[in-house]
């Protein structure tokens, strides 16, 4: 584990300088001195038990493996989970539990931004920090919110903007075509694809703002078809996105490039099988946040010690890895911290964050203007069987749509 | 340009509107039936589809074997709850105009049970697909692009739709059931066994979402809550009028033509809400639909 | 009741928040209950009228600055006046049409408030900001507690009143037999659009209580499944009783909350568990889990209605 570094050295030490400091601190909630307390929330049941189950599994895996390695300054780290549902209702009350019964010391959670959003007016009255576990949370980081932390997968505005200037660069594309949803993550990545297309000196052809429970594409796809782009841009979810690249295919649309977002392609084989005709992959290009198709080590590595942690669950999808940059970042700046963990000195630290993991494809960059943590992803061309990684890292500006 | 956009809106709307219409059909021969508005109705073609997955998928079975083994487990299914739950909540009522209420309830009860059921296997998690029965290269009609698939689901949603006729009509069985329907105590009093009639229509209704589940799954694509097109269907039978079969098809077709007009021409954003626009207009101006009776006229 | 001010000030805010929730769901399932439990009809459209109260209120307090002691009851007399409209175009239909068409309406409205952006905060949602009563901002579950309980006492009180009026009779006998009540001299479609006016007007009421403690709301929280939980609150305590409905919200509204106890591996069944708790209750609950306990209390209680006639008849049109 080279991100654990050389702990142990420095271990006997800070447990000595904590045994000194510790009748000076005052007590902090979800602080003693052999343990942390993490509350962590995410969708356990309901629809959107994807976006939860594995990826809660995944940063407790990183906590589990911190705790075997001697945990933080001589501190076990103690996870207790609840279940959010993704309904503002039941996470509102999950974090209600967590910081008043439970006494945590920070929340790490949430996997639905508009959900996560329902929490913001209790946990900024508290100062309680707030690390998202997998939401985009757009609406929470633009602008910063002290408490809340997150992005860690990158936001919409990242995806938008990343296709938007691959779609400029190396397609040489002026004309573009977006199809979003009509949600949040629809709008935010609408916006930043716009702002970049327009930057780059190209232009927004045609925009259609599809339902998520769409189940015919037809009508769009005319739409675009008829406003000729050279790019198609779609920010879609992973049923609708299916449907949208099988009638584009149908409609012998293949010519011009197919650009997806993360969202709708969550395990990329699994999406190749869906759409069940590789002639219709034979343009396509989608963004990724995570480095393990680019390093088949790094899959094998994150993956293997998945499989290790839970043998209970030997065939983890796509989701699982986005639980676990955000345990990074929290276990990072628990060690800057070292025995002295309050909870203004761990946004503070948090602000300060610049971690480099061999997972993901930029660095995890926070500051007290930004608390969104990826700016960078990669963009990948997928003929339905090969994955291949595009050079360069592409990033967002911090502006464009903002 | 605008002409080749129409027809292509317009067929494209068709096949959708077929799987409206299969659907369509399973919620109304058990509304023609007993009355009951089946709230779990889509929840049955997503257990069909499913099924039909874990069958070729993971047991390998031959296609042909899957098709005639998702009808009969689904009939089993269909059969079971009228008789667990209907039929016992039937007998034990507490007042004639509660009852219907109650079983909307119980309709409702079952598709979240379904829908939980099928949640609970980690594998559903993420969209799957069953590949069509039918493949090959598209058809071209002048510049229209058809799907074999697509035109396989136009004759199935027809096929159907006939042969349900065509039982109501001319067979035995299906005779009793309309005199069921009709009037269960007059049916009852001509040696009918009104009991046993509810059931097997509950297990035909299942079947035949179980079957369109099957057919449609590799359009709509499988998730545990794909059941939700259930709304649609409703829009497409009250189209219809809610008590006809023919009728269920050509709402069916309607809902999906118009679907695609109204995304081609006004916005996609208005796609969604197009069904719900069409119930309450429709039950505002003319609540018999194209092809419904009126209360007491004779059915099918 | 009288404790409430004492709790409201010692008791962790989880559990005050709960309480809240639940009061809330009461009003909520009370209103639902005159519908289904006092006139036997069954609609959808109670959680539309609950989204006008909550972004009603909101928006005249953020938008016009109509304070919440006034915005509320305009909002429930707004929810009221759409449930009245649509009472005189749905009565008519068969009971089947009603379900479809006020399942059509909750789902259109849903839509307008996803889709029409510059008023309702469309799919970003909208942050409500704490209202004030009498000068003093409430907006956090320990000062809304207090509040809640009195909208919630003034509910009962006049849904008790309600059920000894003539409309609750009303109600009741057409509930047993449209027929005889007609029959009787009650006029059968005044009194179902005065029920269906009287629950959508409670729907807006519990809407509005929402933005006492509530500092967000989305549109993905009025969709059907939360319906179906209110409905599901009705049906597990026993409608047509106000009793009945009260069991069910607290069973019901704290079962998700005792399942945090459970193992977290378990929690993926809990739909599930909703669907069999619904099915059984109707099974062999026909009035709820209120009648076991009133069949313990007093065994030798009559049944309430008439003994059903035979199975066949009931679908006879």
């Amino acid at each position: 584990m080279t991100w654990l570094g050389n702990v142990g050295t420095h271990l006997l030490a800070c447990v000595a300088a904590c045994a000194l400091a510790l009748p000076a601190m005052a007590a902090e909630p979800g602080v003693t001195d052999n343990e942390i307390v993490i509350g962590m929330f995410a969708p356990l049941s309901g629809p959107l038990i994807a976006y939860g189950i594995q990826p809660v599994n995944a940063a407790r895996m990183i906590y589990d493996d911190v705790n075997a390695h001697g945990g933080i300054a001589g501190r076990r780290v103690r996870v207790v989970v609840e279940d959010d549902k993704c309904t503002g209702s039941s996470l509102v009350a999950a974090i209600k539990k967590l910081v008043t019964i439970d006494h945590v010391f920070l929340l790490h959670g949430g996997s639905c931004t508009a959900a996560l959003a329902a929490a913001r007016e209790f946990v900024t009255r508290e100062h309680v920090p707030l690390v998202m576990l997998n939401a985009a949370g757009d609406s929470l980081v633009f602008p910063p919110q002290r408490e809340f932390f997150g992005s860690f997968q990158s936001t919409q505005r990242v995806y938008g903007a990343a296709l938007a200037e691959f779609a400029a660069g190396p397609l040489k594309a002026k004309r573009v075509a977006v199809i979003v949803h009509d949600d949040d993550y629809g709008k935010s990545n609408l916006a930043s694809v716009t702002a970049t297309t327009e930057r780059l000196g190209g232009k927004v052809v045609a925009v259609e703002r599809i339902p998520p429970s769409i189940t015919d594409v037809t009508a769009p796809l005319l739409n675009i078809r008829a406003a000729r782009p050279d790019v198609i841009i779609s920010g879609a979810y992973p049923a609708p996105a299916v449907l949208i690249a099988q009638k584009y295919a149908e409609y012998r649309m293949t010519a011009t490039p197919l650009l997806q977002s993360t969202q709708g392609i969550p395990t990329p084989s699994v999406f190749a099988k869906n759409v069940g005709d590789d002639t219709a992959l034979v343009n396509f290009y989608h963004t990724w946040a995570f480095n393990d198709i680019a390093e088949p080590a790094v899959h094998d590595r994150w993956y293997g010690m998945y499989r290790a942690a839970h043998p209970e669950d030997p065939d983890p999808g796509g989701f699982m890895v986005t639980g676990i940059p955000s345990a990074l970042a929290i276990v990072a700046t628990l060690r800057r911290l070292g025995c002295d963990v309050t909870r203004d000195g761990f946004v503070a630290a948090m602000d300060g964050l610049d971690l480099q993991t061999d997972l993901m494809a930029a660095p995890l960059r926070f500051g007290p203007d930004r608390h969104d943590a990826l700016r960078g992803v990669r963009v990948v061309r997928f003929d339905g069987r090969t994955q291949t990684v595009q050079p360069g890292v592409y990033s967002w500006n911090g502006q464009d749509g903002n | 340009m605008l002409m080749l956009k129409l027809l292509q809106a317009a067929a494209s709307g068709v096949v959708t509107g077929c799987i409206y219409a299969m659907i369509a059909l399973s919620v109304v021969i058990i509304y023609k039936a007993t009355e009951i508005v089946n709230f779990a109705g889509g929840e049955l073609v997503m257990v069909g589809a499913w099924l039909g997955l874990l069958l070729v998928g993971y047991f390998g079975l031959p296609r042909p074997v899957m098709l005639l083994a998702v009808p009969v487990v689904l009939f089993v299914l269909g059969a079971a709850f009228d008789r667990l739950a209907l039929g016992r909540i039937a007998r034990r009522r507490p007042s004639r105009r509660l009852e219907h209420a109650t079983l909307v309830v119980a309709t409702i009860g079952l598709s979240n049970l379904l829908k939980g059921a099928v949640r609970g296997i980690p594998y559903t998690q993420e969209v799957r697909r069953l590949p069509p029965l039918i493949g090959g290269a598209p058809i071209f009609v002048g510049d229209v692009v058809l799907e074999r698939q697509d035109l396989a689901i136009v004759a199935l949603a027809a096929v159907v739709m006939l042969a349900l006729w065509a039982f109501f009509r001319y067979t035995l069985p299906g005779k009793a059931l309309r005199a069921t329907s009709q009037n269960a105590r007059a049916a009852a009093l001509v040696g009918i066994p009104v009991a046993g009639m509810r059931m097997s229509v509950w297990g035909l209704a299942a079947s035949l979402s179980g079957l369109a589940g099957v057919m449609l799954a590799p359009k709509l694509l499988l998730t545990p809550d794909m059941g939700d097109v259930v709304t649609l269907a409703f829009a497409a039978a009250i189209i219809g009028g809610f008590t006809s079969l023919p009728g269920c098809v050509v709402g069916g077709a309607i809902l999906g033509i118009m679907q695609n007009l109204v995304g081609t021409f006004i916005a996609p954003q208005a796609i969604a809400v197009t069904p719900f626009f069409v119930i309450m207009l429709v039950l505002l101006l003319r609540p018999q639909g194209l092809f419904g009776d009126t209360v007491g006229v004779r059915r099918v | 009741m009288l404790l409430s001010p004492l709790l409201a000030w010692v008791v962790p805010e989880y559990l005050l928040y709960i309480g809240n929730v639940l009061m809330m769901d009461a009003m909520l399932a009370l209103g639902l209950d005159v519908l289904l439990g006092w006139s036997g009809q069954f609609a959808f459209a109670h959680i539309a009228f609950f989204g006008i109260g909550i972004y009603g209120t909101a928006l005249l307090d953020m938008r016009a600055g109509v304070p919440f002691l006034l915005g509320m009851p305009l909002s429930a007399l707004l929810a009221a006046a759409i449930g009245f409209v649509i009472a005189l175009a749905a009565i008519r239909l068969r009971d089947v049409y009603l379900a479809l068409a006020t399942f059509a309406f909750a789902l259109s409205m849903q839509w307008l408030i996803r889709t029409w952006d510059s008023l309702t905060g469309g799919p970003d949602g909208l942050r409500i900001a704490a209202p004030a009563l009498f000068g003093i901002v409430v907006g956090t579950d320990r000062r809304a507690f207090v509040p809640m309980a009195m909208l919630l006492a003034s509910m009962l009180a006049a849904m008790l009143h309600l059920t000894r009026s003539v409309l609750g009779r009303s109600l009741a006998a057409i509930r047993d037999s449209e027929h005889a009540a007609a029959a009787s001299g009650i006029d059968v479609r005044r009194s179902k659009i005065a029920a269906f006016t009287i629950s959508a007007f409670c729907a807006g009421v519990a809407g509005g209580s929402y933005t006492l403690f509530g500092s967000f709301i989305h549109p993905d929280d009025l969709g059907i499944w939360q319906l179906v939980q209110v409905l599901t609150m009705i049906v597990v305590g026993g409608s047509g009783s106000i009793g009945g409905v009260l069991l069910g919200v607290g069973l019901i509204g704290v079962l998700p909350e005792l399942l945090r106890l459970a193992p977290a591996q378990w929690l993926v069944w809990q739909e599930l568990a909703y669907g069999l708790i619904l099915m059984l209750t109707v099974m062999f609950l026909p009035l709820g889990l209120r009648s076991v306990l009133r069949r313990n209390l007093r065994t030798t209680v009559p049944p309430r209605t008439r003994r059903g006639t035979p199975t066949m008849e009931h679908t006879a049109p």
